[in-house]
């Protein structure tokens, strides 16, 4: 009774010894937990090891599997693509994970993505010059599924294409990948596009093709500027003119993209 | 590899999307490396369009109003002038030597292109030597090297029906064997008519 009230001299006692034996507890429960974490997170990682050898082939022939995948990987800070020559981008827990996936990974998803971005330049080079070296991520992943390369095509996600574009960055080889109006395209030329280019090529993602009075009348701007970044397109391949319609039309060339022959 | 091409005109021809829905396709675009892409597209284009129709020579006056240089839908064509051009990359190296000027007498021109020397060609969509390896690959096959063959036998006989080389124009036939006898896989004997050949 006495000690339940804890109103004496001795409760001044029993009070430090409970916060000890409180703390003492919450740190064995703390690192009960982080075993058991640490237990669960290396079970499902020697799992997810399994699991992506396992499904190897499927990971590699499945787009929509593939992107699962990836997504699953992403989640818990795994990195398929981080091999040995890029750093895992999980930096401090994830560190060890990321060269340990490497390992897993490295011969059979890493070679995909690298196969995948060989496969993503030849496109872009045949191509460059009709394109200018401006190619959207959805033309691109349809040339390659219908690519008539060694081994036929490859079924890809557009997921998958950005991928294999990152894959190249190591090699300073210019290929990017730039945000047009609410397209992805992938750049093959390193060549940055200023604000009218960009402003008059998506107008043409959303109008089809596009005139120098449209440019004047939407845009408010003067011939001489609208007539100046069309002539700058034509120059770099981005546009190809039509000269049998009442005005010259200008149109993106991502309609040439085509592999009938 | 090939199976046998369709008789004329038996099945459409599917036109590429490029033909069918780009309006610019039929302009010739003024940016030199644009213009060289679209020379190819155009090139094998027409060399696909001839394959299809087995059409060996090609009349610009008489062809500049067919579907291949006109869209009806698009209300877009390819100039007279414009096709020669075409038709000139194409002969050259950089188009793969794929048409052959020749006049009305069938002789073979040279020169800068000119509106009243240059309106026929040949479309190679095979050339000689190509057709030649097609050809010697059948005989090979059949097992009829050292065999005497008679050209009409070759081109025209049962024989030879559903390959790509039945039917085909003699001329190109006799050129196309004419490179196999320059490379010494095949001797042309007899007169005009009655030709036979034999392959080694």
């Amino acid at each position: 009774m006495s000690a339940r009230r804890g109103v004496g001299l001795s409760a001044f006692q029993n009070r430090s010894s409970l916060s000890t034996s409180y703390a003492s507890h919450g740190a064995s429960l703390r690192s009960a937990h982080l075993t058991s974490l640490q237990t669960q997170l290396s079970v499902f990682q020697s799992l997810l090891h399994n699991f992506a050898l396992q499904h190897a082939d499927t990971i590699k022939s499945n787009p929509t599997f593939r992107a699962e995948f990836a997504r699953m990987c992403n989640a818990i800070g795994v990195d398929p693509l981080a091999g040995s020559n890029v750093k895992g981008k999980s930096a401090g827990g994830g560190k060890g994970i990321g060269s340990l996936w490497a390992k897993v990974l490295g011969g059979d998803v890493n070679d995909f993505y690298f196969e995948l971005a060989v496969r993503v330049v030849e496109v872009c080079r045949g191509s460059r010059g009709e394109n200018g070296g401006l190619l959207g991520v959805e033309e691109c992943k349809e040339l390659v599924k219908r690519g008539r390369g060694i081994g036929g095509g490859m079924d890809v996600s557009d997921d998958d294409v950005l991928r294999a574009v990152k894959s190249l960055k190591p090699l300073g080889s210019g290929f990017s990948i730039v945000n047009v109006g609410s397209k992805q395209m992938i750049r093959s030329i390193p060549k940055e596009l200023n604000t009218d280019q960009s402003t008059v090529l998506e107008a043409i993602q959303v109008l089809g093709y596009i005139t120098c009075s449209m440019l004047e009348d939407n845009l408010g701007w003067d011939h001489a500027r609208a007539d100046t970044v069309i002539k700058d397109l034509l120059g770099d391949s981005l546009v190809w003119v039509d000269l049998q319609a009442p005005e010259a039309e200008y149109w993106s060339p991502a309609f040439m993209n085509d592999f009938e022959d | 590899m090939s199976q046998p091409s369709p008789s004329p005109s038996s099945t459409p021809f599917k036109f590429p999307t490029y033909h069918a829905s780009y309006p610019p396709f039929f302009t010739l675009q003024p940016n030199t490396s644009t213009l060289t892409a679209q020379y190819r597209k155009w090139s094998r284009l027409i060399q696909r369009y001839c394959r299809h129709h087995r059409l060996y020579k090609l009349s610009l006056t008489s062809t500049i109003d067919s579907p291949l240089f006109k869209n009806t839908e698009l209300k877009k064509r390819l100039s007279l002038q414009d096709a020669r051009s075409v038709l000139e990359w194409m002969s050259r190296d950089e188009g793969g030597r794929r048409i052959e000027w020749v006049d009305q007498k069938g002789r073979v021109v040279d020169g800068r292109p000119r509106e009243d020397t240059h309106d026929t060609c040949w479309v190679f969509w095979k050339r000689p030597e190509e057709w030649g390896d097609v050809i010697a690959a059948w005989v090979e096959e059949t097992g009829q090297k050292g065999v005497v063959l008679t050209f009409y036998e070759l081109v025209n006989g049962e024989g030879t029906r559903g390959e790509e080389f039945h039917g085909m124009d003699q001329e190109l036939f006799r050129r196309a064997l004419s490179t196999l006898v320059k490379r010494g896989k095949a001797q042309v004997f007899g007169g005009e008519g009655a030709e036979g050949t034999k392959f080694f």
